[in-house]
């Protein structure tokens, strides 16, 4: 039996479903140290689901054996339970067997849904856009001041007419620093789990924060990477010009735009982090919280292996 | 030896330039400079119909036109680009979001104060 195993994970589940995230997305440190709180973040995603469905299936496989791998084995090979198999096993063995299709479903859904739309907007780029004068950038004729890159095997970074017209050479070379920054660190990889779970699990506010919040730290980890490669007098100052001018300007231009307040607040946090740098997190910080993302990790992988406590 | 993608560029270029359909055989004559086989250029053609750029009539010889024109596709691309509705995940880096005026006014605000590469 394993009761106690199950309950651990239950209250672990609980944790980082609700005020762990919560907590994280409201602290200050991230901007700080984007990287870092990106590492987090995915700590929390990868325990959460893997307590959560932990829980469940220790849960249910109890009757089974002393450890989930001995239960499972025991399950798996048709072996006879040691104890009464009540109505509450089958429960959350089911349960436990819907989400962990669902969420690994849903994240399978989304890429492949992810990769259908980035390979058409690839063949549209193809046809309508033009070598730009800056290297690896492809030029579209829209008024609207747009950047934007897709990821993949064969990444492209694209500048509007608009874009190149209304920035200066140093603005435009910070936006493309900017660009290449996230196809380099592979972002969209980070933000994919958020992205489908925040669709799987609507129920669960904390999904759509978290998703915000990373969504917001990559924007700033691409800022913190684009500034290292930057030679002007006043880098920070010319990233955030650029930030200012793309927004006014797609604004103003008469063009749908959507999740405004969510993108709205974090681009004001983008400009202020450029503008007024907030002092780099300290070294034994970085530690403390890269250590904790490995044990929020440890932590439910042990649970499940060790035998029942 | 062009790319196959540059070769459907510099295809649709033809067609949006010409008046009305064209058969493969013009196309052919109309990018002599390159050299191609009318095979080649048939392949480049179904390639364009299967993505949906370029539709044909059942006279004979077939004759091709563009769905849609070259402004069509690029404002059909941007509205995804800008918009809600697509799926956002996908062109994962637009460099900003979209902002209201109110926005955009706290935006340039912020820029207004002094900087921080000055004081260095």
């Amino acid at each position: 039996m394993l009761p106690a195993t199950a309950a651990a994970l239950a209250v672990l589940a609980a944790l980082l479903a609700w005020p762990v995230p919560v907590l994280l997305a409201r602290a200050r440190w991230p901007r700080r140290d984007p990287l870092v709180a990106l590492v987090c973040w995915q700590a929390i995603g990868l325990a959460g689901g893997l307590s959560i469905i932990g829980a469940l299936l220790v849960h249910g496989l109890a009757p089974w054996g002393h450890s989930l791998p001995e239960a499972w084995w025991h399950w798996i090979t048709r072996h006879p339970a040691e104890a009464p198999v009540r109505g509450d096993h089958w429960v959350t063995q089911t349960l436990a067997a819907v989400l962990a299709a669902e969420l690994l479903g849903v994240l399978l859904l989304s890429w492949l849904r992810t990769a259908r739309t980035r390979r058409r907007h690839r063949d549209l780029l193809e046809l309508v856009v033009q070598p730009a004068a800056v290297p690896d950038a492809r030029l579209l004729d829209h008024p609207a001041p747009v950047a934007f890159c897709i990821p993949g095997a064969k990444p492209l970074l694209v500048l509007s007419s608009g874009m190149v017209a209304e920035l200066d050479d140093g603005q435009l070379a910070a936006v493309v620093a900017h660009e290449r920054a996230h196809l380099r660190e592979h972002h969209h990889l980070l933000l994919l789990p958020f992205v489908a779970w925040e669709a799987a699990l609507p129920v669960l506010p904390a999904a759509a924060r978290a998703h915000a919040a990373v969504r917001a730290l990559v924007e700033m980890r691409a800022d913190d990477v684009a500034l290292g490669s930057l030679t002007g007098a006043a880098p920070r100052r010319t990233l955030a010009q650029a930030i200012v001018v793309a927004a006014g300007g797609a604004g103003g231009a008469g063009v749908p735009d959507g999740a405004l307040a969510v993108t709205g607040s974090a681009l004001g946090a983008r400009v202020t982090r450029l503008i007024d740098p907030p002092s780099p997190l300290p070294g034994w910080a970085r530690v403390a919280a890269l250590l904790s993302a490995g044990l929020l990790l440890l932590l439910p992988t042990a649970l499940l292996l060790l035998p029942a406590l | 030896m062009a790319s196959l993608g540059e070769l459907e560029r510099a295809v649709m270029d033809r067609l949006w330039s010409a008046d009305g359909a064209v058969s493969a055989a013009e196309l052919r004559d109309g990018l002599a400079d390159r050299g191609l086989a009318l095979t080649t250029v048939h392949t480049v053609l179904t390639r364009l119909e299967q993505k949906g750029f370029v539709v044909h009539d059942d006279a004979r010889p077939r004759r091709f036109r563009p769905r849609a024109t070259r402004e069509e596709h690029a404002a059909e691309l941007m509205h995804e680009v800008l918009g809600s509705a697509g799926d956002r995940q996908a062109v994962l880096a637009r460099f900003v979001g979209s902002v209201d005026a109110d926005e955009a006014r706290l935006l340039r605000e912020l820029l207004a104060a002094p900087g921080p590469d000055a004081d260095r």
